[in-house]
């Protein structure tokens, strides 16, 4: 397999506040990164630095064998895509536009789409059966709508990477499962890589079970605490340590054939029940 | 949009402009035929000599063809530039004047009446000052070698407000007898001494800004995604950005260096695209483009006939548009905010 991103010691702090030390993993072509973390463990600061936003303290990122220094947006658009955790609706754009502007790096500086251009954003709207959706106003689109919007927009950028920042924040249980199977697809049908930052270790498991090659990264307190395919870094243990929960791992077999994994969460680690605490 | 949709809609673009600007020509307390009118126009566009009486000559062709002329370019820059700023801001209630160009050119207008009291000064002062305005904004909203949008538009304020301050300054200190109300009168906008000698020295930078607008229209789309989501997108968002503010300060301080300060245009004109036409800056540039040039073009021609003396501009365009804009509003539900 090709490495495609490639992330060296890198350190990052805002002054003196210390948000990621010393932090590296290689990401494959075809592969899942799943970023995992309490809040505040630097997650998204760490996919911030790879996109490029912020400069690292130290240490290197590369993009396909380039220091992403030295690669410029338009170039590093048609490499890495991104889908934001929460997009701010400003103006109401027909679904069409939006996608549309993630052609941007192959659109010239004083142009505008072309047929082409509008021609693969339809094709990607069909695929992820949003083709309807096209000329509705994507203010008025519900969180799951919106959230394949923003994927479709990623798409169009053909690139072999996209960064995912928790994909499935504030939706209902069935987008939910829309929006992985999304991605599930994705990865089966185009081979494309991943980095996802999650608050859901069991949508790490949801790429194992249907048999996506998914690494784990677990992060506490801006380092990785471990990184490993999802069975071998989500344990009861590994939980306790990071979360400070009790949690279960349980396992069942789906139609007589297919065997899930999940870990549930069963309760947190008191010294006293609310009760208690108040006499 | 189809293809002959467009067409059509270009068409009327750039119809609506030259009708309004040919309805001036033959309205005003001087009575000329439409007959007059078409006899000028041609021998003044095949060069020939022209039989119709030298004072209706000079009445649609020395007088009412610059000013509607002028109009045009003014209210196209002011809107046209109202709409990229919010599209780049991507605040629907920002308008043209948010980087607090319209308040230096107002205090470099201010000045130069008061220290030289001629047009020329006026102009240069209006415009550098008001480019001056734009720059400080620019300058204190730089953080970090990069440009957040909130400090730009907090660097505006500020600007606006030092500005305003100073122009308040300015009418204390002028003569009250005659330069304190040249510049009430200027604040309040007016396209009474146009000339073509005027349309032809702030031509250049208006006709520089919208031109160069009209050519980025499709990134400010992307550019009020955000700076994170344009970046990852492939824009050079630094550059990108700077494109935009330096074309829509040539556009609004070209204008408003000859016409004085005229509200209203670049924060709503934009806003009756929106609901006409929708958001896509594509299209919502040129449609502002036209609009705002028919407004005030007609907005001018009331000005001119109202009353005995010229009423400003200013006044006249809150006072007749607003009614309008609500009427729209009302019309169109908002056209889906």
């Amino acid at each position: 397999m090709e490495t495609l991103l490639a992330v060296r010691n890198l350190s990052f702090g805002y002054n003196k506040t210390d948000v990621l030390t010393d932090i590296s993993f290689e990401l494959q072509r075809g592969e899942i990164l799943f970023l995992l973390g309490p809040n505040g463990c630097g997650k998204t600061t760490l996919l911030d630095c790879v996109l490029g936003f912020l400069k690292p303290r130290q240490g290197e990122i590369y993009l396909n064998g380039n220091n992403i220094k030295d690669i410029k947006a338009g170039q590093m658009a048609r490499q890495m895509a991104y889908v934001p955790q929460s997009h701010e609706k400003t103006f109401p754009y027909t679904v069409l536009d939006i996608v549309l502007m993630g052609r941007a790096s192959y659109v010239g500086a004083f142009s505008a789409p072309s047929r082409q251009d509008k021609a693969i954003a339809e094709d990607t709207l069909q695929m992820l059966g949003i083709y309807d959706l096209k000329d509705r106003p994507y203010t008025q689109l519900s969180g799951g709508e919106g959230q394949l919007v923003m994927i479709a927009r990623a798409l169009v950028q053909q690139t072999e990477l996209i960064v995912m920042d928790e994909p499935t924040a504030h939706l209902d249980f069935k987008h939910e499962m829309v929006i992985m199977e999304t991605i599930v697809d994705l990865v089966k049908k185009t081979g494309i890589s991943i980095l996802i930052a999650s608050h859901f270790p069991n949508h790490a498991f949801y790429f194992e079970n249907n048999q996506l090659c998914c690494k784990v990264a677990l992060m506490n307190e801006h380092k990785f605490v471990d990184l490993d395919s999802p069975s071998e870094v989500l344990s009861e243990e590994n939980l306790r340590i990071t979360y400070d929960i009790n949690a279960r791992l349980v396992s069942c077999l789906i139609d007589g054939e297919r065997q899930v994994n999940q870990i549930i969460p069963i309760s947190t680690f008191k010294t006293k029940t609310g009760s208690e605490r108040e006499n | 949009m189809n293809s002959t949709k467009k067409k059509t809609l270009y068409a009327i673009l750039l119809l609506g402009p030259l009708l309004c600007i040919f309805f001036t020509l033959f309205t005003g307390r001087y009575p000329v035929s439409m007959n007059a009118v078409v006899q000028i126009l041609w021998s003044k566009i095949t060069f020939s000599t022209c039989n119709v009486d030298e004072i209706y000559q000079t009445v649609v062709w020395d007088i009412r063809m610059p000013r509607a002329i002028l109009g045009a370019l003014v209210g196209g820059c002011l809107a046209v530039s109202g709409a990229a700023f919010q599209g780049l801001f991507r605040n629907p209630l920002v308008s043209s004047g948010i980087l607090g160009v319209t308040s230096g050119a107002g205090f470099g207008a201010a000045l130069a009446i008061i220290l030289f009291n001629a047009t020329a000064p006026i102009y240069l002062f209006a415009f550098a000052f008001g480019g001056m305005a734009v720059m400080f904004s620019y300058l204190i909203g730089r953080v970090y070698n990069t440009t957040p949008t909130i400090m730009l538009v907090l660097g505006g304020t500020i600007v606006s407000s030092i500005f305003s301050a100073l122009i308040s300054f300015a009418k204390y200190v002028a003569d009250p007898t005659d330069e304190l109300p040249s510049i009430v009168f200027w604040l309040m906008g007016s396209l009474a001494s146009a000339r073509y000698q005027d349309i032809l020295i702030a031509g250049i930078p208006m006709l520089l800004g919208i031109f160069g607008l009209l050519a980025v229209r499709w990134r400010i789309n992307v550019l009020s995604m955000g700076d994170k989501e344009a970046q990852t997108m492939g824009l050079n968002t630094q550059i990108n950005k700077g494109i935009v503010i330096v074309c829509a300060t040539l556009a609004t301080a070209g204008a408003v260096c000859v016409s004085g300060i005229i509200g209203w245009v670049g924060l709503v004109i934009p806003h009756i695209g929106r609901m006409l036409v929708g958001n896509d800056n594509r299209v919502l540039i040129p449609v502002s483009l036209s609009l705002g040039a028919c407004f005030i073009i007609l907005i001018d021609n009331m000005a001119r006939m109202i009353s005995g003396s010229e009423i400003p501009l200013g006044i006249l365009t809150s006072l007749v548009g607003g009614p309008f804009f609500i009427y729209l509003l009302k019309r169109t539900k908002g056209g889906g905010w």
